[in-house]
């Protein structure tokens, strides 16, 4: 019978390893300085990246009569949170992820029966009704993060914060070798179904998710500039419809899909509504080729304007209001980091009398 | 807690140093026992009760069944130990597996039954302590195993972080002959150690997760038909991504144990380069293999007992072996496609022996080519989510689909291809030899720019650390 000794033993390999192990740290530390002297010098600055945990420890920060903002990357690069703050008196909660759907953000509010506060949605119609697909999976991540995350992936997002603010290369957007290896330049089959490259780094963020676009960005006709508004040009054009549904039956699930979802938004927004909630929807300034697209895809009257009347709330339309109107996107599709202060400046006012309008006025939720 | 995850290098370094710094073998075993806790708590604080209360059982019924000398109780006693733990295996992994099919069973005889969602989070690694614990009990009731000195060094023994969660699955009779003595420091093994966590790593992040998984994770996403380019690409994307995830957790298993002194068994040999399918078996997952070839076919009867019985024990042994990997049918067909590929071996080593012209080169290379093909097939029942999509995927390979997507990129199709053909070349040239072996070899400059090269490598690949395929088994 075994019992207390053990004749197994691993191999070493016959080397000279703590020499070996040494040469390849110090290796690696050079390698990685030198990368760091390198990506700075082409720009790139220290920020954290914007992760579904830094999303989740903004979430868990929401109090029963918080001010939320959530929607897509509009929000999140034009609004000032001071600038609200001072102005209604509360320091708004950044909850908007880029390059999402925030449908199921709006849900989960409206199912928290803790919170009674007030919301700000940002209105991109085209990525709001969409019904499933990756805009929606981005806010079901963050979600599934917020709702499920480990003692472990709290400490190490801890620790990555720490890092994040002081090394440039942890850039993930753009620097991480997958995303390295995505800007090889080599050509694609014919007829692939490849999806665009999502936009270089172009923003910088902080740890109340307050994002601000990088200033080489906002220089017209810089490279960071041009390469934004190219990534647009690719990522505006609707994907492939799916070869296995008929054309026909795609069309009819998407238009019922988007027909739904303005029931289900007017049904979450009266659940918050009934707590004493207060919603405000808003039209984020955008300009030249990429208004021209969501003008076309998507018209007012058929989108926002039916927004506003299913679900009875009031709206801030960029175009309605001269001092808001009048404002440039560098890129085309968000503000520079000095025009979102003075943009959010003008836009608390509208907020504060559009929840104010709701005061006192609760509603029954829809059944 | 990951390996790839930035909480546990500052775990790392910080028990490392404390199992260094402290010189009572007693309190360093104390500290690797709360360590281990902490580390398995770290997902999931109230799974370590789960983990404690398996351990308790089992130590106890080991304890009861090593002093006990009538048959009958040492037998109720092994009862306990199997009913303890299959029975929470059961309920974690299998409950709603179970509850689903039965409904489906009761529907085809007229009976609408609903069962009661039962929401249960499978706990992490359970897989793999369930058998570890079975396998003490097991050996004690055979008689080849005597109890642990203590339940101190049980619990170790059980919760042993660096393999607690993903394997190699370790026997008590190679672990706790270990925790007897005191290992003495030594620079060397500490820093090979090292480096075979930066080679499970590097396996896992960069090769595993940055070169491999997008392809395969685009091809068995994808609801249409693929080109017959586009499906090969994704399964042999596959193939390599599981071997890449898998083999890199053990290699950091290994080495990690290293750094603290413990040495554990290998968990893969080059199973790439396996000449039949018996001969994968005994290079993949070897700690699974052989704990099923111990504790399942061996008693089964084996192949002892004529062909049909052999063919049954075969087929019971991999039926099995595909469902311990996960509640579905996926599974349970991946494992009966590799019993039907052993009884197929077996019959014909049974009719035609091994003749000489299969230990040539060139044959050997062509059916472990065929070998590969093989396993590479029966892949996709694992990976994919659903039949529909195996049956899709397979379909494609053939090509049979007509007109198909092209759903990959130029870059990922080059990925797939180079680290294919990479890792088939690796595992020919090394399957008779060992890691070692080549290591001691190899030129130490050579050696030392590699290894920067991987810890550069993993260090542009921070970010979200993405979880080990074998944790949800």
């Amino acid at each position: 019978m075994h019992s207390s000794t053990s004749s197994f033993e691993r191999t070493v390999p016959a080397l000279p390893w703590t020499q070996l192990a040494v040469a390849a740290y110090l290796l690696a530390a050079v390698m990685s300085v030198a990368w760091e002297l390198r990506v700075r010098s082409q720009g790139y600055a220290p920020t954290l990246n914007d992760t579904t945990d830094l999303w989740a420890d903004r979430r868990e920060a929401v109090q029963p009569d918080s001010l939320v903002v959530i929607g897509d990357s509009r929000p999140l690069f034009d609004i000032d949170l001071d600038a609200l703050e001072a102005t209604l008196g509360k320091r708004p909660i950044q909850l908007s992820i880029a390059g999402s759907g925030a449908f199921p953000i709006l849900k989960n509010l409206a199912e928290d029966e803790s919170f009674k506060g007030d919301v700000v949605i940002s209105l991109v119609p085209a990525m709001f009704l969409t019904p499933g697909g990756y805009l929606e999976q981005a806010s079901m991540d963050a979600l599934r993060r917020y709702k499920t995350r480990s003692p472990s992936q709290r400490a190490s997002h801890h620790i990555a914060m720490f890092l994040e603010e002081r090394i440039a290369f942890l850039q993930q957007e753009d620097l991480t070798l997958a995303n390295l290896l995505l800007d090889l330049d080599i050509p694609n089959r014919e007829g692939a179904l490849v999806p665009p490259r999502f936009p270089p780094y172009f923003h910088t963020i902080d740890r109340e998710r307050r994002t601000r676009m990088a200033d080489e960005c906002a220089i017209i006709g810089s490279p960071m500039q041009k390469a934004v508004i190219a990534s647009w040009q690719r990522l505006f054009k609707p994907p492939a419809p799916p070869t296995w549904i008929p054309p026909e039956v795609f069309a009819e699930q998407m238009q019922n899909g988007i027909k739904a979802r303005f029931g289900q938004t007017a049904e979450a927004i009266a659940k918050i509504r009934a707590r004493g909630g207060r919603v405000v929807w808003v039209r984020f300034p955008h300009t030249n080729w990429v208004k021209e697209m969501e003008n076309i895809g998507t018209p007012r009257a058929q989108t926002w304007d039916v927004m506003l009347q299913v679900t009875g709330v009031p709206g801030i339309h960029f175009e309605d209001y001269p001092e808001l109107a009048g404002f440039d996107c560098p890129e085309w599709s968000h503000l520079s980091g000095p025009d979102s202060v003075e943009f959010s400046k003008r836009l608390a006012p509208h907020l504060k009398r559009a929840f104010e309008e709701q005061q006192g006025t609760l509603v029954a939720p829809k059944s | 807690m990951l390996f790839n995850s930035l909480t546990f290098v500052v775990f790392f370094v910080v028990v490392v140093a404390l199992f260094w710094a402290i010189r009572s073998w007693d309190w360093k075993k104390n500290m690797l026992l709360a360590a281990s806790y902490v580390f398995y708590g770290a997902w999931n604080p109230p799974f370590v009760l789960l983990l404690m209360f398996s351990t308790l059982v089992d130590y106890l019924a080991g304890a009861r069944m090593a002093t006990e000398e009538r048959p009958g109780m040492r037998r109720v006693w092994l009862v306990v130990s199997l009913v303890a733990n299959l029975g929470l295996l059961g309920f974690y992994k299998y409950g709603t597996f179970f509850a689903q099919n039965m409904e489906g069973v009761l529907v085809q005889f007229g009976v609408q039954y609903r069962a009661p969602a039962m929401d249960v989070i499978l706990p992490v690694g359970i897989s793999f302590y369930t058998f570890q614990t079975l396998s003490y009990t097991l050996d004690i009731y055979r008689k080849q195993l005597a109890p642990a000195a203590s339940f101190r060094d049980f619990a170790l023994y059980v919760s042993f972080f660096p393999q607690l969660v993903a394997g190699p699955i370790v026997r008590a009779i190679d672990f706790l002959p270990q925790m007897v003595t005191p290992t003495p420091p030594r620079a060397g093994r500490f820093a090979w150690g090292m480096f075979l966590m930066t080679l499970g790593l590097f396996q896992k992040v960069v090769l595993a997760d940055t070169l491999l998984a997008s392809a395969s994770d685009s091809v068995f996403r994808y609801g249409g038909k693929l080109a017959m380019l586009d499906a090969w690409a994704g399964v042999l994307g596959f193939s390599a991504q599981i071997f890449f995830d898998f083999s890199g957790y053990s290699t950091c298993a290994i080495g990690l144990a290293l750094c603290l002194g413990f040495h554990l068994n290998d968990n893969f040999r080059f199973p790439y380069a396996a000449v039949g399918f018996s001969d994968f078996w005994r290079r993949w997952h070897i700690s699974l293999s052989s704990w099923l070839r111990d504790y399942l076919y061996i008693p089964l009867g084996g192949n002892r007992h004529g062909a049909s019985r052999t063919t049954i024990n075969l087929i019971v042994l991999m039926f099995l072996g595909g469902l311990w990997h996960g509640a579905a049918w996926t599974f349970v067909v991946w494992g009966l496609i590799h019993g039907f590929y052993l009884v197929v071996e077996h019959t014909l080593r049974t009719l035609f022996g091994d003749p000489r012209f299969f230990s040539t080169l060139i044959s050997k290379i062509f059916i472990g080519l065929a070998t590969y093909a093989a396993v590479c097939f029966a892949w996709v029942f694992f990976r994919a989510q659903e039949f529909g999509t195996a049956w899709r995927i397979v379909e494609s390979m053939v090509g049979v689909t007509g007109t198909a997507d092209k759903l990959l990129s130029t870059r990922e199709l080059l990925q797939v291809g180079i680290v294919t053909v990479s890792l088939l070349t690796a595992h020919w040239l090394m399957r008779d030899t060992s890691l070692e072996n080549v290591a001691a070899r190899t030129p130490k400059w050579l050696i030392a720019g590699a290894w920067a090269a991987m810890l550069f490598l993993l260090i542009l690949n921070q970010g979200s650390a993405n979880a080990f395929i074998y944790f949800q088994f």
